[in-house]
């Protein structure tokens, strides 16, 4: 979409029209000075070259020097106020027409009147009107002045009143006709400037909603490029019914259909798998496929999980697909939203390597067995009995053979808590039971290095609901650890108790607002402890730290993790305290019901 | 394969127990365990379509059966045995090596009296022996 963007017109260049064109200069030279100074001079060569013949010479030459000096004035002052000037001058022109008539006493001088009666006809004021017909009056009352020597030139007593009265009359009219150009080209001029501050408003606003459609495309162009960018991901969008509006290139590479076979022509839900669909309706009770399709959506804000997507040519596709509502630009529910990432090749990868690891662990676990099964055999034969050395090399095949065990079982566990398939066995668990038997399970160990194991648990026990057996696994390697980082002489203590924890995981011994109830059990050596810098990664699979590496402490490194996920998927948390070479503590807090 | 450690001749008022596990040595470390509890192993076999078969002919008192075997599985054999009722009254013994909790709850659900996880000790496996073919009329 896009605005046809409007022609700007060139700026307005500032008029440089020639003088002589220019009709307001015209105007002003008309009503100045020249036009008068040129027909006194050309009066004054007639006269001198004798076509006019001369009466009285006294009287003429007065009329010359007026019109000279009137016409010299009018030059000095062309600058200065023009109502006053085109007022005086052509009065004082008037004066020297009709001394010149007087002078002559011929006619042709009447002429002269016709400049000074057209400048005061045109003043800006009526103020012209009374002085043109006043002064027209004068002259033609000159012969009657004059007495015998106009004889032949007397005008008649009729042209005496009406001469001025036609002079008056002309002069108003030229004087009110003018004054309506004026008026009319002040009101032409005046929507001239209001059409061209129009026009202005039009021009900038046309500009800026081509500014803004500019903009608009703009940000069109770069969604759509990056959603064209996107080609490992499909991207749908839908409208309220299902509709497709929106089809990636990821998409058409998923689904095998080009965009122009979809959009506006398909729904979303002619691509999923249908009987998936059905039963995920029936599982929330919908009425609609698009509504088990969108419900947890619409509920959530957003869901992200696997459906089947059926492609143009039949294939299923496993698409792990976060659908998330969509709205317009005026906030209004418009459709939903559907961006898939193929998991079919990841989820069959995933199925392979828990099938490999089940495989893996069964086939260890077999020859384990057989091992194990026989020493008994060997070791528990009352028939025959062993020598004390035999008995010893074989506790010591025995004890190998169980550690062999403990690693196949702790990858086959860590194996399951990454692949999501681990399940806990909720029941009550007395917690002290558990940290009990786990210090019987390590007392051999300890007594051989060295190490006291101090333990302090409430007499009553302290319950918890969880798996037991997971629950002593994690117990057990916290212990193991704690004997295991810790050289001779040195102490582990095992102490469980009654506590509390805050929502960000701040353990408080008095009950306060938010905390919750917890069992704390924590694990206390005072051996090698863990560098600082090495605390964080303590939970990682298979990350073993530098002391014990430099201490050559054996492990493999999953026992923590194992813990720690053990520990998460009882709702608890682990957290250490470390000091390199004084010792660590972990500290386990799982939640206890309401109220315990 | 020694014979010596399989089927013998079951000797009157002692209980009569088939074994079945397609891993040889471990066949043999049970019916060591079931003699060691007091019991005739009256057959062992190593495939899970033979173990059935067995189990229809020989009707032992009980059937210590291996999960995962050629043939059939020891939960198919289970629901068979079950499923019939000349030989719904076995009592069945499984052995796995899958220890989880839900693979322990398919194989009761199956039918089975008792599940041992392997590896278990010689010790557990003569004491559930014991304990499935106590009561067991001679």
């Amino acid at each position: 979409m896009s605005l046809a963007v409007l022609d700007r017109p060139a700026a307005p260049v500032p008029a440089r029209t020639h003088r002589l064109t220019d009709p307001a200069t015209w105007q002003a030279t008309l009503r100045g000075p020249l036009p008068c100074t040129v027909v006194f001079a050309a009066t004054a060569a007639v006269l001198a070259a004798g076509w006019v013949p001369v009466v009285d010479r006294l009287l003429t030459g007065a009329g010359v020097a007026v019109a000279v000096a009137t016409s010299a004035t009018a030059w000095a002052v062309r600058r200065s106020r023009a109502s006053l000037r085109s007022l005086a001058v052509p009065a004082a022109h008037l004066v020297a027409v009709a001394l010149l008539y007087a002078g002559t006493a011929s006619a042709t001088m009447l002429f002269l009147l016709l400049g000074p009666l057209l400048v005061l006809s045109s003043h800006p004021t009526r103020a012209g009107v009374p002085i043109a017909a006043g002064g027209t009056a004068v002259v033609l009352l000159v012969p009657e002045l004059m007495g015998t020597a106009f004889a032949a030139a007397h005008p008649p007593a009729g042209a005496l009143l009406l001469g001025p009265l036609a002079v008056a009359v002309g002069s108003l009219a030229v004087h009110e006709d003018k004054r309506r150009v004026i008026a009319q080209a002040g009101d032409i001029a005046r929507l001239q400037r209001e059409q061209s501050a129009l026009l202005e408003q039009v021009r900038s606003r046309a500009d800026e909603l081509d500014t803004a459609s500019r903009i608009l495309a703009a940000r069109a162009q770069t969604m759509t490029s990056v959603i064209d960018a996107v080609t490992q991901q499909s991207i749908i969008g839908t409208d309220r019914d299902g509709t497709i509006r929106v089809w990636n290139p990821g998409a058409e590479r998923m689904l095998g259909l080009l965009r122009p076979d979809v959009v506006r022509k398909r729904s979303i839900l002619e691509f999923h798998e249908p009987d998936e669909l059905a039963a995920a309706a029936e599982s929330i009770g919908s009425t609609t496929p698009l509504e088990a399709l969108v419900h947890a959506a619409r509920v959530e804000g957003s869901d992200v999980r696997d459906w089947t997507y059926v492609a143009a040519d039949g294939s299923h596709r496993t698409v792990s697909v976060a659908i998330t509502p969509r709205s317009d630009d005026r906030g209004v529910h418009a459709g939903w939203n559907f961006v898939g990432t193929d998991m079919t090749e990841t989820r069959a990868t995933q199925r392979m390597k828990d099938q490999f690891v089940s495989l893996i662990s069964h086939e260890l676990r077999t020859p384990l067995s057989s091992i194990l099964g026989y020493l008994e055999l060997v070791m528990d034969d009352e028939e025959s009995p062993l020598t004390e050395e035999q008995r010893q090399y074989l506790s010591t095949v025995e004890r190998n053979a169980q550690r062999l065990l403990r690693l196949v079982g702790d990858l086959l566990f860590t194996a399951q808590v990454e692949s999501g398939r681990f399940t806990l066995q909720p029941a009550d668990v007395d917690l002290a039971g558990v940290v009990r038997a786990a210090e019987e399970t390590a007392r051999v160990a300890a007594a051989n290095a060295g190490v006291e194991i101090v333990v302090d648990v409430p007499a009553d026990g302290l319950v918890v609901s969880g798996d037991a057996v997971r629950l002593g696994q994690a117990c057990d390697n916290l212990v193991s650890n704690a004997v295991k980082f810790t050289p001779g002489g040195g102490q582990v203590r095992l102490s469980l108790q009654r506590s509390w924890q805050t929502a960000d995981g701040e353990v408080v011994a008095e009950q306060r607002p938010g905390a919750v109830p917890v069992a704390l059990l924590s694990v206390a050596d005072t051996g090698m402890g863990i560098p600082a810098g090495e605390q964080g990664q303590l939970f990682t699979r298979f990350f073993r730290s530098s002391t014990a590496q430099r201490n050559a402490v054996p492990g493999v490194g999953l026992g923590l993790t194992i813990t720690k996920a053990i520990t998460t998927a009882h709702g608890g948390s682990l957290d250490l305290v470390s000091a390199e070479g004084q010792g660590t503590t972990f500290t386990m807090a799982l939640p206890l019901g309401p109220a315990a | 394969m020694d014979s010596a450690l399989h089927a013998t001749d079951p000797s009157p008022g002692r209980s009569r127990v088939l074994v079945a596990d397609d891993e040889d040595d471990i066949r043999d470390l049970v019916c060591v365990a079931v003699r060691k509890a007091g019991c005739d192993v009256v057959r062992s076999v190593n495939d899970g379509a033979e173990a059935l078969v067995a189990a229809r002919t020989d009707l032992p008192d009980l059937a210590v059966l291996d999960v995962s075997m050629p043939g059939a599985t020891g939960l198919e054999i289970c629901t068979a045995l079950r499923e019939d009722p000349v030989t719904t009254g076995i009592r069945i013994l499984l052995l796995s090596a899958g220890a989880s909790p839900d693979e322990v709850a398919r194989g009761l659900s199956a039918g089975a009296d008792a599940y041992l996880a392997k590896p278990f000790t010689v010790a557990g496996l003569v004491s559930q022996v014991r304990a499935l073919t106590v009561g067991v009329p001679a």
